[in-house]
């Protein structure tokens, strides 16, 4: 244990682990700690993906990470990521092709798709990016318009 | 072509609305449940004393009830828990909120349930081994019966030259909303106050009061954004918990499901058995005998509507003079039967158009050719004697084979392509009312419910009273408020939010264009239009200003108000053909027809849908991107029916399988491209002749797949869902004695 207060930075903030109990997973200090309820809580158990957040930089599922593992990382919520031109491309291009419906994976399929387009970066292709949201589950949509909301943000953030 | 932005599309991907899992309030307790260990028993003990040891804990069941309603008794048929019986496992028999989740769980742990175990029975084939006959209708384990016929069945099958006589079988499925079932309670003022993620907060408040005896006018329901219902958020199901918890914590209790408890102990769909007997002469059918047993779990006598319903689809929407058609709503000891997305609809259309192409293929005809003969005609009459209004259904059919010759011309070996019809309903019989209030800036819409996703709401109730104003969609704002305030709607349900809510909407839209036509004294027609960035009249070549045609109330107020109702009637069935129980008739008939194509491995028997077209009979679309998405999403969830979703039971009604690694639902990925047509010249009864959409779109999706796997592998399936196993089966018994297996390596 570090001697200094264990601190995660949370959508530019920091946030002082040193109250966060062992076992919480990162889902609910974000959620019920933090306040911070854009990140939806589906199945709790990492087959869903309606939790996913970005974990410096990478999309991570909030459900199977526990908080106090991530000292000293940096935390992005759906809340925040529109911040960065990068997430706010991806939320454009959701709302453009009207690619939700209920709402409830969106935040989701959101910060998956930011992630793996920045990690992937310029040369990211369509069935890559596909493949990285397989672990996400829409119920509404069919994925068709997902899907065409993946090719829109990929287009665009070349 | 880029969609129509939805007006709730910007809050939703950044997160920010709040569905009924975000909802908390100062000093919040957390609620949890305590479930049956065992399918059916008697209850001997609920000890709640060593949860109630614990420090900050609150806990409730049977036998608090009095004393937490005042000695109010609740529908003696489903108290807010069992005092003697549990009759499903996972029911429900005490629930405790503590001050944090992790307290309230340690504290349903506490409890002390003792359930003398009975013998259980959850396959419904094994409450009646032998198929039941008419008596069996008085029998405990039936919660309905249904019985029609017209003509001489056996002497009808008795002169064909060829019977074809089948049994199917289709698994349960669950609806997979993401987003759990979720509700905060409280009691306010003395008032029972829910804030839920609910398809119908005036059918909560309804449920609530019948549930706890209390009256419904002291119960507030408020619904949140709902993260998808299909069905599975119609009725009550923690808000009766959530409230005695409240009550008996005095302060808020948030009560939500955890996902697996969302398939333990919420309603779900459940395994049905068809026999379906069907007679030819001279290439026309002459006779059928349809009997249906329908697993409706602990679902109460009196309560199931899912025969008399679902049972018309078995017939398809195909005309035989002689027919006899039987259903068994059958008792087990599951959850009670919850309706999923056209409830049944699919499952029977699977059977009944795998059965037509089975009775095709028996006398040589093609089964899309002989489909098309037999047909419901437009202006003609159901089996059951109702009249079938303007329906696109033989259109979309011949849409559907062109297409299917088609791509017959072009697919590889190991692919089929098959045809699969449905029709439905729009449920214009339940009622509704809406108020619109007009002033400069915007035309609002007051009403009861709440968007759970299609659209229906934000989208389709603007599309409504934008085309009928003329007041452009973005300045229509879709209000909603609580029970208390609302006016009365029957849900978000049975595809009739813009067919029968919209005509609510249309009559206000109407009412208000006349009021202004009175104020002005002209016999021209009214619309609005904007002018300067306002809200107008229009009359004749005229535009006026709106305020000076307002009263003084109305200019400081909110504006001119109209208000509107539809309340529907039943359509007609020939009484003369019922002879035991309650068919319902169907409203506004849709139709469909699909088409998809398939890849089999016949080794494994994993089926690969590799395209996948849709034809259909919308009525008049108000809204294409709105409705597109309907049919894309809704035939991807009927792929799931089709080939991977099955709940899995034991025969004593354990869940196996209560988690999405183990029922699979479809995958990004896994949907194939879905071509969306509709047909157009069919008008509806809703407004602009718009019928309803949420459920159609899934119906065909089993039976279209079916038929394409039939056309690959020569053989059709009998049961739902075509998994490998199932279908490694059927492709092996097909095979020529001595199998090919050893062909294969590996």
């Amino acid at each position: 244990m570090s001697a200094t207060a264990p601190i995660v930075t949370v959508n530019g903030r920091p946030v002082s682990l040193r109250e966060v109990p062992g076992d919480e997973r990162l889902l609910d200090t974000l959620r019920w700690r933090l306040g911070l309820r854009g990140t939806k809580e589906g199945c709790r158990s990492g087959e869903c993906g309606a939790c996913t957040v970005l974990v410096d930089g990478a999309a991570r599922l909030s459900c199977l990470s526990l908080s106090r593992d991530l000292e000293g990382t940096t935390v992005t919520t759906v809340e925040a990521v529109g911040d960065d031109p990068l997430g706010r491309t991806v939320q454009e291009a959701f709302a453009e092709e009207g690619a939700l419906q209920c709402g409830y994976c969106t935040p989701g399929f959101v910060m998956a798709l930011t992630g793996a387009l920045r990690e992937r970066g310029r040369s990211a292709t369509s069935a890559e990016l596909t493949a990285d949201l397989a672990g996400n589950l829409c119920r509404c949509t069919g994925y068709a318009s997902i899907v065409r909301a993946v090719e829109r943000a990929r287009s665009r953030s070349r | 072509m880029s969609a129509a932005r939805r007006p709730d599309a910007d809050a939703k991907v950044r997160g920010a609305v709040e569905f009924g899992t975000d909802l908390s309030a100062d000093g919040m307790w957390w609620g949890a449940l305590v479930l049956a260990p065992v399918p059916h028993g008697t209850i001997r003990a609920v000890d709640l004393s060593a949860a109630r040891a614990i420090p900050s804990v609150v806990a409730v069941g049977a036998a608090d009830l009095p004393r937490l309603l005042g000695g109010a008794a609740g529908d003696p048929d489903r108290p807010a828990f069992p005092g003697q019986e549990v009759v499903y496992r996972s029911q429900p028999v005490a629930a405790v909120a503590a001050e944090s989740l992790s307290l309230a769980r340690e504290a349903a742990r506490a409890v002390r349930v003792e359930v003398e175990e009975r013998s259980a029975v959850a396959d419904l084939e094994a409450v009646f081994p032998e198929w039941p006959g008419p008596e069996a209708a008085r029998s405990p384990h039936v919660a309905a019966h249904v019985l029609a016929r017209h003509g001489d069945v056996d002497r009808e099958l008795g002169g064909a030259e060829t019977v074809v006589a089948e049994t199917y079988r289709t698994a349960g499925v669950h609806q997979v909303a993401l987003e759990p079932h979720a509700c905060l309670a409280e009691i306010r003022d003395g008032r029972w106050t829910v804030r839920t993620s609910t398809q119908s907060p005036f059918g909560v408040r309804e449920d609530v009061a019948s549930i706890l005896g209390i009256a419904e006018g002291s119960v507030d329901v408020e619904g949140t954004w709902v993260g998808g219902g299909f069905g599975g958020k119609g009725a009550s199901l923690l808000e009766p918990y959530a409230l005695l918890l409240a009550k008996e914590a005095g302060r808020p209790v948030r009560l939500a499901l955890t996902y697996r408890e969302e398939f333990l102990l919420g309603r779900s769909t459940l395994p049905l058995v068809a026999r379906l007997e069907t007679g030819v002469r001279g290439g026309r059918i002459v006779a059928r005998r349809v009997r249906l047993l329908l697993d409706v779990g602990t679902s109460l006598p009196g309560r199931d509507f899912a025969t008399g319903y679902s049972i018309g689809f078995l017939l398809g929407p195909y005309r035989t003079e002689t027919f006899e058609v039987e259903g068994f709503a059958v008792r087990t000891n599951k959850p009670p039967f919850g309706p999923h997305r056209a409830p049944i609809a699919p499952q029977a259309a699977f059977v009944a158009e795998s059965h037509l192409s089975a009775v095709a293929r028996a006398i040589g005809a093609d089964p899309d050719e002989f489909r098309a003969t037999h047909l419901w005609s437009e202006g003609g009459t159901t089996n059951l004697g109702q009249r079938v209004g303007p329906f696109g259904l033989a259109a979309a059919l011949a849409s559907a084979r062109a297409r299917a010759a088609d791509w017959r011309k072009h697919k590889p070996p190991g692919h089929g392509v098959g045809v699969g019809l449905g029709f439905w309903s729009t449920n214009t019989g339940a009622g509704g009312e809406a108020r619109l209030t007009l002033n400069e800036r915007e035309l609002v819409i007051e009403q009861g419910e709440r968007e759970i996703g299609s659209g229906s709401v934000l989208v389709g109730l603007a599309a409504v009273a934008s085309r009928r104003t003329g007041v452009p969609a973005e300045r229509v704002r879709v209000d909603y408020r609580g029970t208390t305030e609302a006016p009365f709607d029957s849900g978000v349900y049975g595809s009739r939010t813009v067919g029968a809510l919209g005509r609510a909407v249309d009559e206000a839209a109407v009412g208000l264009l006349a009021e202004l036509g009175r104020r002005l004294g002209t016999p021209a027609p009214v619309t609005l239009t904007l002018q300067d960035g306002a809200i107008a009249v229009r009359f004749g070549q005229e535009v006026r200003p709106l305020p000076p045609l307002l009263t003084p109330e109305e200019r400081s107020g909110a504006g001119l108000v109209g208000a509107g109702r539809h309340y529907g009637q039943a359509a007609e069935i020939d009484a003369s053909r019922v002879v035991d129980g309650t068919f319902y008739p169907y409203q506004d008939f849709t139709g469909a027809a699909h088409v998809a194509e398939v890849d089999v491995d016949t080794l494994t028997g994993a089926v690969r849908v590799v395209r996948y077209a849709a034809f259909h009979d919308a009525g008049v679309v108000l809204d294409p991107a709105a409705a597109r998405a309907q049919v894309e999403g809704g035939v991807a969830m009927g792929l799931g029916t089709a080939l991977t979703e099955e709940a899995l039971w034991s025969d004593d009604g354990r869940l196996l399988n209560a988690g999405l690694l183990d029922y699979r639902i479809p995958t990004l990925g896994e949907v194939p491209p879905v071509e969306v047509t509709f047909l157009e010249g069919y008008a509806g009864a809703g407004p602009f002749g718009a019928k309803g959409l949420g459920e159609p779109p899934i119906i065909p999706v089993p039976a279209t797949v079916a038929a394409a796997l039939a056309d690959a592998v020569g053989v059709h399936p009998t049961e739902l869902p075509l998994s490998p196993e199932r279908v490694a089966r059927i492709v092996k018994a097909a095979r020529p004695s001595g199998g090919t297996d050893a062909a294969h390596p590996g």
